[in-house]
């Protein structure tokens, strides 16, 4: 009964973000009761929907309507949709109610919670859609939603730099990945396929029907242009630029948008087009060189950055990393690192969600960006503190929180890639992973314990912030060891759904060979039920043999976790060393690592004022030379000519009178002489 | 019987006559007048033509080509007047608004 409601779950924010827009200037707060509600109402018809899936036909949901042409407008949830649904309206549902307490007093609350609820609407869109297009509508809204809270405060210039800045650059891969779904679109259609009614081309089950053919050259384009959609929603280099600076806006949209939810949709999608990539592997190792590589980038600049946010926001992107990272190893162990990746994803919202509400609550009490102006919150703040510290714990991959099991999972899978293909990947994630703990544990440490290093107002936030922050908490730390196994199984077998058949799409892909799958084929005939008892995690084609990672591999993680901790401490709490013995002011490396690596330098006075700039002034020459100059000589000649012939126009009507008679004499003769001669 | 050559004669005359005054006068009275010069000598050669022969569909034509003379001279001269009030002449050399 409540898939039937299915519609709603986007249906009521939009409805919130209406009452909001026209209504909330009256109501109290805002009308933020409204948005929390109907995302409430969302997870309720989640879970729902959650409970009923099994029972639907083929375990998935899916509701679809013609729209126009070869278009339709439909609602697919599946377990990887599922997941994401639930996580989003349960973390959202918190960040909302918190943002209640947050935004109290701002003279927009009501444009904060209308456009939160729009915000909410889209993404739950993004994450059901059915088909690619409706997607990319959706993907399309959550940027505008992006843009339009990141510059809430929009007097300040800053902030409406960073919404500038964010638009744009996501714009970039938003170009491509609409080029992506061109390029499926044509290949589709040229396919010719005779679809049974309410088969829509572009839409999922149906390009998982008939991925396998289309052209690998193609299905690589394809996977690169959706890729770099990805790379701009996601924040992955070099794309990443636009995220540390959208921490301009208010905490909670930090914490909703660019933590927990919307950022994530680069994931989600090559999560949901997981068997376009895996029939493409070229592009799935480019995945994973990206992903692996925005980790390790992102983590060294989260080092020295003093702004909370910034820092919070700079292991934002390399956790993101992280995930893209997860499904790019996915070559070596297929369907499965889907679930692996989303895993992390969802632990993730959690934990991230969770530290950037207790940085908006140290900053609601602070009044402060500045991690050098806090130390010793903590003394004042106790539950901010902890929650806090969990969070970190998680993020930093504490064993036994959430983070350490979808972190681990993720290295260890990143190392049967490596003996398998690269070990790039392995070694770039190992280092981001020691870094994370490091910049982390930095971050707690510097803000919550010492001494006051100015003077702040020292008062703890109301318990409808902290309500949301102990709720968090618990999930954070776990919903790890709790859900683990059985997740992996759930979302890593979400392909199964449709009957997608990764060993064939392997052999398009040229990374599986032919005799694995004879050979993967056997052991699924023999005992799938003995397979799934082993090895839970796994879909039923990708390994045909269990590799056993040496020991020291296995718990690396935790030496990582455990070692970064001890640095941070060692410097920031022990004081045991102190940073400048390592670094100073005018340490090259740490200048670079300050400026971000000059990126926005070389983005903005390089690229945009020298490259683009010179470009565009040789683009307008040419036009105004050559395309304009043409169509100015053509209308010059002919206004040249007119002026010449309008000079038989003389006003004096003798001289018509003369022009006609001479002409009705010329055609006189003319009739003559053709008479004479006898033309007529 | 006069014979119709002498009638095209004279018609001819009467054209040629009105061609020379429409172009050598400025007056557009005197223009106006060269112009039913012109369409009388038309109207003299339907007559002719229809009196040589036993048919009276010439005739019948010139009765059509004198009433729409009458009233080709009624807008003529209206537009005459119109003139005179606007320029305070009718010597159509000094009225050449329309030329390039």
């Amino acid at each position: 009964m409540f898939s039937d409601f299915a519609y709603l779950i986007v249906g009521l924010p939009v409805l919130a973000f209406v009452l909001c827009l026209f209504f909330g200037w009256h109501l109290p707060r805002g009308g933020g009761f409204m948005t929390a509600l109907a995302t409430f109402v969302g997870l309720i018809i989640s879970w729902g929907i959650y409970k009923e899936m099994p029972a639907l036909p083929n375990g998935i949901l899916h509701q679809s309507m013609p729209w126009f042409a070869n278009f339709n407008v439909g609602i697919l949830v599946d377990p990887l949709a599922i997941s994401m649904l639930l996580m989003v309206t349960f973390v959202v549902t918190l960040i909302h109610t918190y943002a209640n307490a947050y935004m109290d007093g701002d003279p927009g609350a009501a444009r904060y919670f209308a456009e939160a609820a729009l915000f909410t609407a889209s993404m739950l869109g993004l994450i059901y859609s059915d088909n690619l297009l409706q997607l990319f509508i959706f993907w399309e809204l959550v940027g505008l939603c992006s843009y339009l809270l990141i510059g809430f405060w929009y007097r300040k210039p800053s902030a409406a730099a960073a919404a500038k800045k964010a638009f744009l650059t996501t714009r970039v891969g938003d170009v491509l990945f609409l080029l992506g779904i061109v390029l499926l679109y044509n290949n589709m259609a040229s396919l010719n396929l005779h679809l049974a009614p309410g088969e829509y081309l572009l839409q999922f089950p149906v390009i998982y029907k008939y991925l396998a053919l289309i052209p690998p050259t193609q299905l690589t384009f394809i996977a690169l242009c959706l890729l770099g959609g990805a790379v701009g929603k996601s924040g992955q280099f070099p794309l990443h630029v636009w995220l540390p600076d959208a921490m301009e806006g208010p905490t909670t949209v930090s914490a909703m948008i660019h933590a927990a939810t919307m950022v994530t949709a680069g994931v989600y999608l090559v999560a949901r087009m997981f068997p376009l990539f895996y029939a493409a592997p070229n592009a799935l190792t480019v995945v994973a060189l990206v992903g692996a590589f925005t980790a390790l980038f992102a983590a060294t600049m989260g080092l020295t950055s003093f702004d909370i946010k910034r820092v919070l926001a700079f292991s934002t992107v390399s956790q993101l990393g992280f995930m893209m990272a997860g499904l790019g190893v996915g070559s070596v162990v297929g369907a499965a690192s889907v679930g692996i990746s989303i895993f992390h994803l969802i632990g993730h919202s959690f934990f991230k969600a969770l530290l950037f509400l207790c940085a908006g609550s140290v900053i609601h009490a602070v009044g402060t960006n500045d991690m050098r102006e806090m130390g010793g919150v903590g003394k004042y703040m106790k539950w901010t503190a902890y929650t806090m510290l969990i969070g970190g714990a998680s993020l930093a991959g504490f064993p036994l929180t959430t983070g350490f099991f979808s972190k681990d999972e993720i290295i260890v899978t990143a190392y049967e890639y490596g003996l398998a293909q690269s070990f790039i990947p392995y070694l770039f994630l190992v280092l981001a992973a020691i870094l994370t703990a490091i910049y982390t544990f930095r971050l707690w440490f510097v803000a919550f314990t010492g001494e006051p290093r100015s003077d702040y107002h020292k008062h703890e936030s109301p318990w409808l912030m902290l309500g949301p922050l102990c709720i968090l908490a618990v999930f954070a730390l776990g919903f790890g060891i709790v859900a683990q196994g059985g997740f992996y199984e759930y979302v890593g077998t979400n392909f199964d759904h449709y009957g997608v058949d990764f060993a064939e799409l392997g052999i398009i892909g040229g990374h599986v060979h032919g005799e694995e799958i004879t050979g993967a084929e056997e052991v699924t005939e023999e005992g799938g039920v003995a397979k799934e008892g082993i090895v839970g995690e796994e879909g039923k084609v990708t390994r045909e043999e269990e590799p056993s990672e040496p020991w020291y591999i296995q718990i690396l993680p935790i030496i990582i976790a455990l070692g970064g901790i001890l640095v941070a401490a060692l410097f920031y709490y022990l004081h045991k060393f102190d940073p400048s013995m390592v670094t100073s002011e005018r340490d090259p490396i740490r200048k670079i690592l300050l400026k971000g690596y000059y990126q926005h330098e070389i983005y903005t006075q390089w690229f945009a004022e020298k490259v683009i700039y010179g470009t565009s002034i040789v683009c307008n020459m040419i036009d105004i030379k050559i395309v304009d100059g043409a169509l100015n000589w053509i209308s010059e000649v002919l206004v040249a000519f007119g002026g010449g012939v309008r000079k038989v126009q003389t006003g004096v009507v003798q001289n018509y009178i003369t022009a006609v008679m001479l002409g009705v004499v010329v055609l006189v003769v003319v009739i003559e002489i053709a008479l004479q001669v006898g033309f007529v | 019987m006069i014979p119709v050559e002498l009638y095209i004669l004279l018609s001819s005359i009467m054209f040629t006559l009105g061609l020379y005054g429409l172009v050598t006068q400025r007056n557009g009275i005197k223009l106006m007048m060269c112009i039913e010069l012109l369409l009388n000598s038309a109207n003299i050669n339907l007559v002719a033509f229809s009196a040589n022969q036993p048919n009276a569909n010439g005739q019948v034509f010139a009765l059509f080509s004198i009433a729409l003379a009458a009233a080709e001279a009624g807008v003529g001269f209206a537009i005459l007047i119109s003139l005179y009030r606007l320029y305070g002449t009718i010597d159509l050399d000094n009225i050449n608004a329309l030329r390039w």
